[in-house]
């Protein structure tokens, strides 16, 4: 699929089509399936924090989609986002299939409990996710979807010989190339808008709730997710090609450039996945540590989407 | 990719769902939010179970008011806070104001109705049905005994 924007308007309508063509569910897996052995008692134990994080990812992630959808320029890019959240609910809902098949949930089938920085993140796009202006969670978005998709879906398929997770995972990325492509079409077309627009956009991304969403929410959940997953055995090479992929898809367009918030979460995603950076000792480190002390209570009671997560292929 | 397949359930196309008996039927209205406002709070009356796959909000008025048109949305948006207490489904209950130039309509109880436990709101697009009922795009198949067409939904080539 292609994301370059040399010539003529990318077509979101096309797009759309495809998306509707292509969709598929969760009643399309045998989950029962022979394969769930190979995931051995060693590997569930190892996986388990892995793909708790990863659904909550996901899920925090489709909620992303649908503060995108409030936000999308056009009534086509909105009913594409609309979709980008179903399909990243799917996601979550798929991967907490496989927990359930490999034995990683409780005897109900509760989702995993998410971790403090999940908490905080939830909270932020709560209080804060339908105010933030287009331009900066259309950058963020597709950093994110890089580093997922890039970086994470790699380990677990290296990690895990399970045919059902491979099955699953080919619609999974199937999926994510769509959202990669149309993320960043849509950050050309917001680059080649207005300048005075654009600066007013970015002006308006430094407000003080931005700012601290980005340190005390952001920041160390990325690097606690970082740190666990290289602890785990991620080569830290795959973290970096994941980052380089954003950077290079987003150069590939004529005006994605001209966005300040693809330059700063482009040099934020450099230092990330750099250990020796003072970034990690200055900022990153105390704020995974800082956050650990938050009560989650302080936070309050979450909105209702974080019960939408179901591994259930088939609801009555 | 998409196992399409005919619904073998009952099937109602824009008013065939009038005047009937739902009782012991679980039913999936897909509507638009002014046709779903009508549909609803009609159905929920008898069926067991009711899923409103809510294909795009509308401004909805709690009664029919001689209001000037500037009127019409700040009322339409205060009944809706006032009416769902719930933040994440009066979210999905409100239009996008850029797109949406659809009049505001009367509620017909449908915001109270929706709250009812045996009825639930689901915004996930729908993109198929299939012989056991109706899939969206969240990657789950609802299986129902009966599914409620309106009419924007009725004449979409994919659900027929």
């Amino acid at each position: 699929m292609s994301t370059s924007t040399s010539k003529g308007a990318f077509d979101f309508d096309q797009m759309l089509q495809t998306i509707k063509d292509k969709q598929w569910s969760l009643a399309d897996i045998d989950w029962g399936a022979p394969g769930a052995e190979l995931v051995t008692d060693e590997v569930r134990a190892k996986m388990k924090p892995f793909m708790a994080d990863l659904v909550w990812i996901e899920h925090v992630g489709a909620r992303g989609f649908a503060s995108l959808a409030k936000k999308a320029p056009t009534p086509t890019i909105k009913r594409i986002y609309e979709y980008f959240h179903a399909e990243e609910q799917k996601h979550a809902n798929a991967e907490l299939a496989l927990m359930k098949r490999w034995g990683m949930l409780d005897e109900d089938g509760n989702p995993p409990e998410p971790n403090i920085n999940v908490k905080l993140a939830i909270k932020v796009l709560d209080d804060y996710g339908d105010t933030l202006p287009l331009t900066g969670l259309a950058t963020l978005i597709p950093l994110l979807e890089c580093a997922l998709d890039g970086a994470l879906v790699k380990f677990l398929l290296d990690e895990v010989h399970d045919p059902v997770c491979h099955e699953v995972f080919r619609h999974i990325n199937s999926d994510e190339a769509r959202h990669i492509t149309v993320d960043f079409q849509v950050l050309e077309l917001i680059g080649a808008g207005p300048l005075h627009k654009l600066l007013i956009e970015s002006l308006a991304l430094l407000q003080p709730q931005v700012i601290i969403g980005l340190i005390v929410v952001f920041t160390p959940l990325i690097n606690k997710m970082r740190d666990n997953i290289v602890a785990m055995g991620l080569p830290e090479q795959k973290l970096y090609n994941a980052v380089k992929r954003f950077a290079t898809i987003g150069s590939r367009g004529a005006h994605t450039a001209r966005i300040p918030a693809y330059h700063v979460l482009k040099a934020q995603a450099a230092m990330v996945v750099d250990r020796t950076s003072p970034y990690h000792r200055l900022l990153a480190d105390p704020m995974v540590k800082l956050t650990s002390f938050v009560p989650a209570r302080v936070l309050g009671k979450p909105q209702a989407w974080v019960d939408e997560l179901t591994h259930e292929p088939i609801a009555s | 990719m998409t196992t399409q397949g005919t619904y073998d359930g009952q099937l109602l196309r824009g008013d065939e769902w009038r005047g009937r008996d739902f009782t012991g039927q679980s039913v999936a209205v897909i509507a638009h939010g002014h046709e779903a406002a009508a549909i609803v709070p009609e159905v929920a009356r008898t069926a067991r179970a009711v899923k409103v796959f809510q294909e795009e909000p509308d401004w909805l008025l709690p009664a029919t008011l001689p209001l000037p048109a500037l009127l019409r949305r700040p009322v339409a948006r205060l009944h809706l806070r006032l009416a769902v207490r719930d933040p994440w489904t009066r979210r999905r209950l409100t239009p996008d104001h850029r797109f949406n130039t659809r009049r505001p309509r009367t509620d017909g109880h449908y915001y109270a109705v929706l709250q009812q436990p045996h009825c639930t709101l689901i915004s996930w697009p729908v993109y198929a049905l299939v012989p056991g009922g109706v899939r969206s795009a969240e990657g789950i198949e609802h299986h129902v005994d009966c599914i409620i067409l309106g009419t924007t939904a009725a004449h979409r080539e994919d659900l027929q």
